[in-house]
């Protein structure tokens, strides 16, 4: 068996080109709008990809994206099957363990609770409270440590997912970006309103990188910044955001 | 009503239905070459089994009772990235210097030079692989025993004409044994092709996760059609899809051993 | 070895979600079965139908879907059952809705083995039985229903062991509560922390394989009860096969 692993193993690593880094691959998770979305031509679609493909474009590099499920992101990511993550990602202490950020292309933005409208919920001592989270983010992690005990948190594989339960009354609440819900809130028509307070965490939404790829981080953040000058990352926000910002203007 | 109906026609044909129907391929090609290589992996086993060599007839039997004793996704999520590790340690030892090896940070691969891309082709291969293997080792047992019910008779006949041990075994052997192997085979297919549901666990866009993203709620008319949680519709046209598979596999299972027990038994043994 | 030991530790706790999934869904999927296996087998139409329609859809499609199918179809009751039942944690709970989903699943598979294993009751013993001037469910209860558990018993071992097996995709499908977590969940967080896929996976399944070979044990130890009429008893071994 091994002698058979190991002569396909010659084989591939002779037959393959995959080993050499022609294209830059970047993964994102498709279930995030506006942030990252598969459209109607199922397609990849969303704010984060055209700054990517912005930035490809800037920085001379060929692109390809990737769908890849959100809990094994960062997994795939350092074990080489893309070179990028770009889904809406925030920069935290946790992460920066493990993996790098580009700077980041959306500022600081407060996590936000919502609730289905007319729902009494006691955010200075909550308690009994069903709390749902996509699994794997700052606010799960949040979650589990402020509310963990008195309450119950429910762990989703994608953000949409815990909306859906959301509006079938089997959570009370969720915490979740609030970029991701400010549309979802509007669009509901008052069925879905924002509860209790903003909670500020993480230092903005970057691009991930492994952390011995400092030269893609460079070229990254090489063209981040001429299209954070020109007006372009602005732009692209405001367009996918219903007019937000600007943040990076000069 | 004849709005109505332009409209959801157009609807369930947009681009990304038609993604989502495009990707029912993954799951055939898995299901197709899962179930060649499981075929392989069983004659082999099989093989192992009879040997006269006590050490291979050990393989044979570790192979088949270990892997039948773990739950296939668990075989199902190790192999890929076991073969994946073992592909990028053997690439390491070739290219690896000590230098690239100092600059890696992540814990795998040793350096990034070994470092071993897998895209959706790749995980498709590695996939069918698994499923070879773990229902191989199923086709083992249907194999091993079928084998044994082939008539003595038959074997003895064969040598008495002179023909020699692998002639005994390729001409007469391994071909009168499929009567018995088939109603055992037909059943590990159907487990195979349950089995390729799980494909979207090594993050292959198959119609599992199409489905998901489709039938997941929309809120926002910038995404596509608003729509609160359709999910259960989608995953009903996959679980009927796979009782069609279920039920053209018996039919098409059926005919195969009409004809492959022409003129040798009157009846098939359940 | 130390990391072995340690994550056979980690791994207690979790083999223990296995277990209890296995042990919600195999007591009601067993009588769920029986009931099964005698609609296919009734001389009235309809039943025979449905039983058979039944069997086979759940037979005829993954688990896996199952799962994500009627997670969805219950939430999306959610609403208008569930809350006014006041029932809605509980229903739509991984704990609940997993074994059920399990019960629907294994109860397909069991039926169809408890209908083999009752067409292959020899004719000669309910005749014998009739003739005795037994009632129909004395019949049943004296005769029929003995020589088909014991017909059915080795198949049935392996329908349990392998209900066991799915439970490791039960987390795959459903949300998470809270910080609970089974095998499959525990050795992939595990594995995403340093890689190491021969030590956790190889752990996880070593806590498969113990609970499948405990299965065998108690289920061939209820199997000699059955058969211990007989002068040489039967054993059951440790042969998980393709039935399923």
């Amino acid at each position: 068996m091994k002698k058979t692993m190991l002569a396909a193993a010659a084989v591939l690593a002779l037959g393959t080109p995959a080993f050499a880094q022609e294209t830059v691959r970047i993964a994102t998770e498709g279930a995030y709008a506006p942030w990252n979305f598969l459209n109607d031509a199922g397609e990849p679609a969303g704010y984060e990809i055209a700054l990517g493909n912005a930035i490809c474009e800037t920085a001379g590099l060929t692109c390809e994206w990737i769908i890849n499920d959100w809990d094994s992101i960062i997994p795939n990511l350092l074990a080489g099957n893309y070179d990028l993550i770009m889904a809406g990602m925030s920069i935290t202490d946790e992460r920066l363990e493990t993996i790098d950020f580009s700077d980041n292309y959306f500022p600081p933005d407060p996590s936000k609770y919502v609730a289905a409208a007319g729902a009494t919920l006691d955010f200075a001592n909550l308690s009994g409270a069903r709390v749902g989270v996509q699994g794997g983010t700052i606010q799960a992690a949040y979650a589990e440590e402020n509310l963990g005990g008195a309450n119950t948190v429910v762990t989703f594989a994608t953000a949409d997912q815990a909306m859906a339960d959301l509006a079938a009354g089997n959570l009370d609440t969720i915490l979740a970006d609030g970029a991701y819900l400010d549309p979802v809130v509007t669009a509901s028509n008052g069925a879905i309103e924002f509860v209790g307070e903003d909670v500020m965490i993480g230092d903005g939404v970057g691009a991930g990188i492994r952390k011995e790829d400092a030269e893609l981080k460079a070229k990254v953040n090489e063209a981040l910044a001429t299209l954070k000058a020109d007006g372009t990352v602005d732009k692209l926000i405001a367009e996918w955001f219903d007019g937000m910002g600007p943040f990076f203007a000069e | 009503m004849f709005e109505d109906l332009a409209f959801w026609v157009s609807y369930i044909t947009n681009g990304k239905h038609l993604t989502w129907y495009a990707s029912f391929q993954f799951t055939i090609y898995a299901a197709l070459l899962g179930g060649a290589l499981a075929v392989i992996f069983g004659l082999t086993g099989a093989t192992l089994k009879n040997s006269r060599f006590a050490v291979l007839r050990l393989i044979g039997t570790i192979y088949s009772s270990i892997v039948r004793g773990v739950p296939d996704v668990l075989f199902f999520l190790f192999f890929p990235l076991a073969f994946e590790q073992a592909v990028e340690w053997f690439v390491a030892t070739q290219v690896c210097t000590p230098e690239s090896i100092a600059a890696q940070t992540s814990p795998w691969p040793p350096c990034r030079e070994a470092n071993w891309f897998l895209g959706t082709t790749e995980y498709l291969l590695l996939a069918s692989v698994s499923l070879g293997l773990v229902y191989g080792a199923f086709a083992t047992n249907v194999i091993h025993g079928a084998m044994r019910a082939v008539p003595a008779g038959q074997l003895e006949a064969a040598r008495a004409y002179g023909m020699s041990a692998s002639q005994v075994l390729w001409r007469v052997h391994i071909r009168q044994m499929w009567v018995y192997a088939l109603p055992g085979l037909s059943n590990v297919w159907m487990l195979i092709v349950k089995a390729t549901s799980l494909l979207s666990l090594l993050q292959i866009a198959d119609i599992v996760l199409w489905a998901d993203r489709l039938g997941a709620p929309n809120f926002l008319p910038t995404v596509g059609l608003v729509h609160d949680d359709w999910r259960w519709r989608y995953y009903l046209v996959l679980f009927l899809f796979y009782i069609l598979v279920t039920w053209l596999s018996e039919r098409a299972f059926e005919a195969i051993m009409r004809r492959a027990g022409r003129g040798i038994l009157s009846e098939v043994p359940a | 070895m130390e990391a072995i030991f340690n994550d056979l530790q980690i791994m207690l706790p979790a083999v223990m979600f296995n277990i209890y999934f296995a042990a919600a869904s195999i007591p009601l999927g067993f009588v769920m079965a029986v009931f099964l296996a005698l609609g296919k087998a009734s001389s009235n139409p309809v039943i025979t139908r449905l039983s058979r329609g039944y069997i086979y859809a759940f037979r005829g499609s993954p688990l896996f879907i199952q799962f994500f199918m009627f997670y969805s179809l219950a939430l999306s009751l959610n609403l208008t059952v569930w809350k006014p039942l006041g029932i809605s944690g509980f229903v739509l709970h991984p704990l609940f809705i997993g074994p059920l989903v399990l019960v629907l699943n294994t109860a397909a598979y069991t039926a169809e083995i408890f209908y083999g294993a009752l067409r292959a009751v020899p004719r000669g013993a309910v005749e014998a039985a009739r003739a005795f001037g037994m009632s129909r469910s004395q019949q049943f209860r004296r005769v029929v229903w003995p020589n088909l558990i014991r017909l059915a018993w080795p198949a049935y071992t392996n329908e349990v062991v392998f209900l066991f097996h799915a439970t490791a995709i039960v987390y795959f499908a459903l949300p998470v509560v809270g910080a609970q977590a089974d095998l499959m969940m525990t050795a992939k967080t595990l594995f995403e922390r340093d890689y190491n896929a021969f030590l956790h996976f190889s752990v996880a399944a070593l806590y498969f394989l113990a609970v499948s070979l405990v299965v065998f044990f108690l289920f061939g130890l209820v199997y000699q009860h059955l058969m211990r009429h007989l002068p040489a008893q039967p054993r059951l071994r440790y042969v998980p096969s393709w039935w399923r």
